[in-house]
């Protein structure tokens, strides 16, 4: 009885979740125009997507925007979680970590607005650097708390073996921090990529007028009305993000085997 | 030696410090204290603490992320509940994460085409025998929306904190003769509670400043601290009072931290 | 023998294709200390938690004071658990804690004062009720476990190995305390470990479990004097085991030699195993010995040297003595008859009392004929 009321509560809250969705990439195959009445399957919004230039360059910016700063962003967000754990204050520690999570809690807004009264007092024009700059900025935050867990997990002992073994410290970072913090890498990697790609108040802020990503593009036809190329457009998205999803689970899944498998052999 | 190579590691991470997160606070703050024409100035403060409109606007706009945050936690806690019993439950987690990974705005977007005029919500109420209804652009659509955007990042710290919990406390109040109800009340929720407040976090805070949603959903009816700071630095181009409200959406986003941050509690997990 | 409290009967559990109780049949009397012992991953915490209702078993049935409670909830049964890592619940105070069943009950204000107070103070933390969870040590929370427990008045305690996250020295203390407790609520303990010297010191009565299955039931005399098989031998203190044959009643052959031993039933010339407990061992000169040994290695443990020594025949010998050896000294080893225990491959616990009961009988006969 009890379980009942619980397995019609799910399928109702997943219902909810997944009607949109679902809606918007089914009105994808429509031959209407509007998301109104279904009017007989087609490829024909698909067509336009991809013969719409204007949109194709649009996605080859938002793509290399996220690429770009997600690999800058890692990088510098791995080098900063080094050297948090390198702290040996507490105060430094702690005070270095709410510094680090202000622009997590921060509202896009606030990071948008304040980042463009940035740009524009350096006298930074406004498109894909000031983007990219954006990107990298609020992307380092969730590396660095990505990578935190996965060094703080990594004993002392182990570094001191290392060291006794006869390791140098540019051995110690190659051979044994790195390869042990990888999956906290990867993790934080594919973070920041989903916060680029999911971003849209940031950027809207301080793209300027020659440069546009998906998002705020979406945002100006959306304003526009209904038009099923961004239905097919979310079509595309949505595969693309089963893909990216696909692509984290596998790779945590895999490190959390291996890990798995290495404490069977220990035990 | 090391002490220097430790300093090369940390200067990207600090520049980004300095550049990126305290020059942009800092810079709003000043911001804050000039006029259009360029000069220091309180009468930004002194207008929005005098001007009816603001106040409003800024009471409104906490109230409507009460409301998300609240609509967002009756929904979420019971679905992380029953989800954390479930068998496959990674699985199913994984499928409430699934909807954040789709682009806000496409979602914004599928909410435009369902609460049209003739979408799938108005045929619904015509099939009921309510009749088609003005449901886009209104209060009601927007909290909806907003509420749908924010469940999936409400279930999350929920759902962790139950798997956090020992299940041993749940055996030990069922043991002491607790039924599951009193289980829940007395030991469940309460130690689960800083989930729900990671939740709030979660979920209030964007709430406040959710401004393509007031554009998109709600129709300009419903104006968020958000919108505001939107219009005055793209629109009216007026970024001493845009950064006026920036500030207080900073300030009111410090308080809901403090509220929600964890307190020193009596207990502490043992080990 | 006073009434059952709790009888299982043909408990069996599996989970998935895994059987982790294999027909359980156990009855527990009232106010008596009963241990379950074993290796992690014995079944013994699973027993437990059927007992406690956290549990249902797969086949067989689970009786309270001699009525079947398979589908009673954990909350409705009058047995409480002191669990393994205590489960005291955080957010709450040591006296709330203690309270939290009995304001579930909706016992009147001041008498969940007054049984909290006396609970408290039956585990020597009076006046710790308005501490936090958080600021007691290990050995304090322990006793706050099991004063929420006992304030239940349960005609049955379950402790789920209670004092393996102890230093030793609380340990002992909390042994003595934990029997001491027991004897003077006068209510049945069922206590899960895998220390046997845990077990050995505080039980009236031990269920030695391995893979599922009770070997061997007793008081801790009977088991550590006469171990069923290999296993119970080797779980419980140390031991000297060698093959052996059975020549006829009261004779076996070990080692090159014939000895008497104490054991019967057993069908002449079948093969078996011996046990030797190391403190049975007397080191002797070589004319009366009864076996010749070459010391090895030994280790001062304090009240006595452990001693390891290789006879003629390679067997391996422990020996606890007294007074030390000299390493590489050959010398001679000697025992009583009734020091020998003789144990029968594959024998159940039913069959060895039933053998038992033959040959002792025997004895008793003698006895009297004399």
């Amino acid at each position: 009885m009890k379980h009942k009321f619980a397995n019609v509560y799910l399928i109702l809250v997943f219902l909810i979740l997944y009607a949109p969705i679902i809606f918007l990439i089914a009105y994808s195959f429509s031959q209407g125009e509007t998301m109104t009445n279904f009017h007989g399957f087609t490829w024909r919004h698909y067509q336009t997507l991809f013969s719409d230039s204007r949109m194709l360059a649009i996605v080859a910016n938002t793509l290399l925007v996220a690429l770009l700063s997600a690999l800058i962003a890692t990088l510098i967000g791995t080098l900063g979680a080094l050297s948090i754990t390198r702290t040996t204050k507490r105060v430094t520690r702690e005070s270095l970590l709410a510094l680090n999570n202000v622009l997590m809690v921060s509202p896009d807004v606030i990071i948008g607005a304040s980042f463009l009264i940035f740009f524009t007092m350096l006298k930074i024009p406004l498109g894909f650097g000031t983007v990219l700059m954006s990107h990298i900025a609020f992307e380092i935050p969730i590396v660095v708390l990505m990578v935190l867990p996965r060094l703080r997990e990594m004993s002392a002992s182990l570094l001191d073996a290392a060291q006794d073994l006869g390791a140098t410290t540019r051995q110690l970072l190659t051979q044994v921090i790195i390869p042990f913090i990888s999956p906290g890498i990867f993790a934080g990697f594919f973070m920041a990529l989903t916060y680029s790609l999911d971003d849209f108040a940031v950027t809207f802020f301080v793209t300027g007028n020659g440069f546009s990503t998906l998002s705020v593009e979406i945002y100006s036809r959306a304003r526009q009305g209904i038009n099923l190329e961004i239905n097919a457009l979310s079509g595309v998205m949505f595969l693309f993000s089963l893909l990216l999803v696909g692509g984290y689970y596998w790779i945590q899944q895999a490190s959390h085997k291996r890990r798995q498998r290495k404490r069977e052999v220990a035990s | 030696m090391t002490k220097r190579r430790t300093w090369t590691y940390f200067l990207p991470y600090g520049l980004w410090l300095a550049l990126f997160v305290i020059a942009p606070v800092a810079l709003i703050v000043y911001q804050s204290f000039f006029d259009l024409g360029h000069h220091f100035t309180f009468s930004n403060y002194s207008t929005y603490f005098q001007s009816a409109t603001y106040l409003k606007m800024t009471a409104n706009s906490v109230w409507y992320a009460f409301l998300i945050t609240l609509f967002t936690g009756l929904i979420s806690y019971p679905t992380a509940y029953f989800i954390h019993q479930l068998k496959h439950r990674q699985f199913w987690l994984l499928l409430v994460i699934l909807p954040t990974w789709i682009n806000i705005l496409l979602k914004a977007y599928a909410f435009i085409g369902i609460f049209s005029q003739a979408g799938l919500a108005n045929q619904f109420l015509t099939f009921i025998g309510i009749g088609p209804q003005q449901i886009l652009f209104t209060n009601a659509s927007f909290i909806f929306v907003a509420t749908y955007i924010q469940i999936p990042f409400m279930i999350l710290p929920i759902y962790n904190a139950l798997d956090d919990l020992n299940p041993a406390f749940v055996n030990a109040s069922r043991d002491l003769g607790a039924s599951n109800w009193q289980t829940f009340r007395h030991v469940i929720f309460p130690l689960t509670l800083p989930g729900v407040k990671a939740g709030v976090q979660a979920v209030f805070i964007p709430s406040l400043s959710l401004f393509m949603l007031t554009r998109l959903i709600g129709g300009n009816k419903v104006i968020t601290l958000g919108t505001a700071i939107e219009e005055h630095f793209l629109t009216t181009m007026n970024w001493g009072m845009g950064s006026t409200i920036g500030v207080v959406l900073i300030i009111a986003m410090i308080i809901v931290m403090l509220l929600t941050g964890d307190q020193k509690s009596k207990g502490g997990t043992p080990r | 023998m006073t009434e059952p409290i709790i009888t299982l009967r043909n408990v069996t559990k599996r989970y998935d294709s895994h059987t982790i109780l294999k027909n359980i049949n156990l009855t527990l009397e009232s106010g008596k200390f009963y241990t379950l012992l074993g290796p992690s991953g014995c079944g013994k915490t699973t027993i437990l938690r059927a007992i406690a209702g956290f549990m249902q078993v797969s086949e067989g049935d689970v009786l309270f004071a001699g009525k079947r409670i398979n589908e009673v909830p954990a909350n409705k049964r009058n047995v409480n658990t002191v669990f393994q890592d205590y489960a005291l619940f955080p957010h709450m105070t040591v006296a709330e804690n203690v309270a939290f069943g009995l304001t579930l009950k909706k016992v009147a204000k001041d008498e969940i004062a007054q049984r909290v107070a006396q609970a408290l103070k039956l585990v020597q933390l009076a006046d710790y009720g308005d501490r936090a969870i958080s600021e007691l040590s290990g050995g304090q929370q322990q006793r706050i476990a099991i004063a929420r427990a006992i304030v239940m008045a349960p005609k049955v305690l379950l402790l789920d190995e209670p004092l393996s996250a102890l230093d030793a020295k609380l340990r002992r203390q909390m042994q003595y305390e934990l029997r001491d407790l027991q004897q003077r609520l006068g209510i049945t303990f069922l206590f899960v470990t895998h220390d046997q010297e845990e077990a050995l010191a505080m039980s009236d009565e031990i269920f030695v479990m391995n893979q599922g299955e009770i070997l061997q039931s007793g008081s801790p005399v009977d088991i550590y004097d006469e171990p069923i098989n290999h296993f119970v031998a080797n779980f419980i203190g140390e031991s000297n085991i060698l093959p052996a044959k059975m020549i006829a009643d009261f004779q076996v052959a070990f080692g090159g030699h014939q000895f008497e031993c104490a054991d019967a039933g057993i069908p002449d010339n079948e093969p078996v195993e011996v046990v030797i407990r190391p403190e049975d061992l007397t080191l002797t000169t070589l004319d009366q010995a009864k076996l010749t040994v070459t010391i090895d290695t030994q280790l001062f443990r304090g009240d006595y040297y452990e001693i390891a020594a290789t006879d003629n025949l390679g067997n391996a010998w422990l020996i606890h003595s007294v007074n030390p050896a000299e390493d590489g000294e050959t010398i001679g080893i000697t025992f009583r008859p009734q020091d020998l225990h003789v144990m029968r491959f594959g024998e159940k616990e039913a069959e060895f009392d039933a053998r038992l009961e033959t040959y002792e009988e025997l004895e008793d006969d003698d006895v009297d004929e004399t």
